[in-house]
């Protein structure tokens, strides 16, 4: 796949220098010339100096050719009119661009541009790490196929029964930590807000599980 | 006319004075807060915020203004202003400063944009003329 990457920052170099490993032939867009330093040695792709506004430097790097277009400079607006040059005048099926600022959002979605990396992304999933631990396993069985993984039970689960989280064959509870103290649960036991409850879950249920636990979870 | 100047840097400040001055009402939107404070010290209407969004443009009367123009320092910014205020408030008259002439191919319709003006070009057709044998 010919791919453009507008911005050799250190988002477009790593993306560049995995596209590149894996066989795509890229071609990387930097009004700065010193980005390309951060280029791993031995790299094939192309770096060229200047803007990615720029028609005789967008044509040079065989736009009209290319299958995917990426904006990644740091800068909102130069990503966004130069994403939407790549898709409507040089017609670049897959155009993807990073979206700092959460108040442009709406002109992104206006313009149809899939966006990338946007503060409104990471704030979301650090406030899900910060109220639910992420939901990553924390041991795995067999190869693969079943995990352990360990939540708090947010406060709209408290008074639930242990018996209404478990799904046959895909989620079981098998501990509840409170106040300190270690317990094995009985379908009957009832769960608390702040309860650490240990999971064995299925790998392909562990969605369904992250949705009992955070209705926000998407 | 109801006039909108996003961007109160030197251009869009001597543009709102004279236009003021002759007798329009005009609207300056600016996104520093210090420099906005400054023109509205100068004694025009001024606006603070981030001119590509729509309700910063509403805010300062984008649905009654007649023109706009885009004079930031940034041509992506003035094309996204062009675009919001094209778009969203169908301003009859959009005009947009070109920076860089190398961007001057982006300016028009597609990005709302009715007459762009680029000082390096107007500069470069005066030397031309004045060169041509």
């Amino acid at each position: 796949m010919q791919v453009i990457i507008m911005g050799c920052g250190r988002s477009g170099s790593a993306l560049a220098s995995r596209l590149e490993t894996e066989g795509d032939v890229v071609t990387l867009l930097d009004p700065d010339e010193s980005a390309a330093d951060r280029l791993p040695v031995g790299f094939k792709g192309r770096f060229i100096h200047g803007s990615g506004t720029s028609r005789t430097l967008l044509e040079d790097a065989d736009i009209a050719h290319a299958e995917a277009f990426v904006a990644l400079s740091p800068s909102d607006s130069a990503n966004i009119v130069a994403a939407r040059t790549a898709r409507d005048h040089y017609r670049v099926p897959r155009v993807f661009s990073r979206l700092f600022d959460p108040a442009r959002a709406p002109i992104y979605s206006e313009l149809g541009i899939a966006t990338v990396g946007s503060v409104q992304t990471n704030v979301n999933r650090v406030h899900h790490l910060l109220h639910h631990r992420g939901l990553e396993p924390e041991l795995t069985f067999g190869n693969g196929e079943t995990m352990l993984v360990r939540s708090f039970i947010p406060d709209y689960l408290g008074g639930r029964r242990v018996a209404e989280l478990n799904v046959a064959g895909e989620i079981q509870v098998v501990e509840i930590g409170r106040a300190g103290h270690s317990s094995v649960p009985e379908g009957t036991s009832v769960l608390q807000p702040g309860d650490f409850v240990s999971f064995i879950v299925a790998s392909g249920s562990l969605g369904r599980l992250r949705s009992f636990l955070d209705r926000t979870w998407s | 006319m109801r006039i909108l100047v996003a961007g109160g840097g030197s251009l869009g400040l001597q543009a709102a004075q004279r236009l003021g001055a002759d007798g329009h009402d005009v609207t300056i939107i600016e996104l520093s807060s210090a420099r906005a404070s400054a023109i509205r010290q100068l004694g025009l209407a001024t606006v603070r915020g981030d001119a590509a969004v729509a309700a910063t443009l509403e805010a300062a009367g984008a649905l009654r203004a007649q023109a706009l123009i885009a004079c930031t320092a940034s041509d992506e910014e003035n094309l996204l202003i062009s675009f919001v205020a094209k778009r969203h408030f169908a301003i009859h008259r959009v005009v947009a400063l070109v920076n860089r002439a190398e961007n001057a191919w982006l300016f028009g319709e597609s990005w709302g944009v009715d007459a762009a003006v680029s000082p390096t070009a107007a500069l470069l057709s005066m030397i031309e003329q004045e060169s041509s044998p």
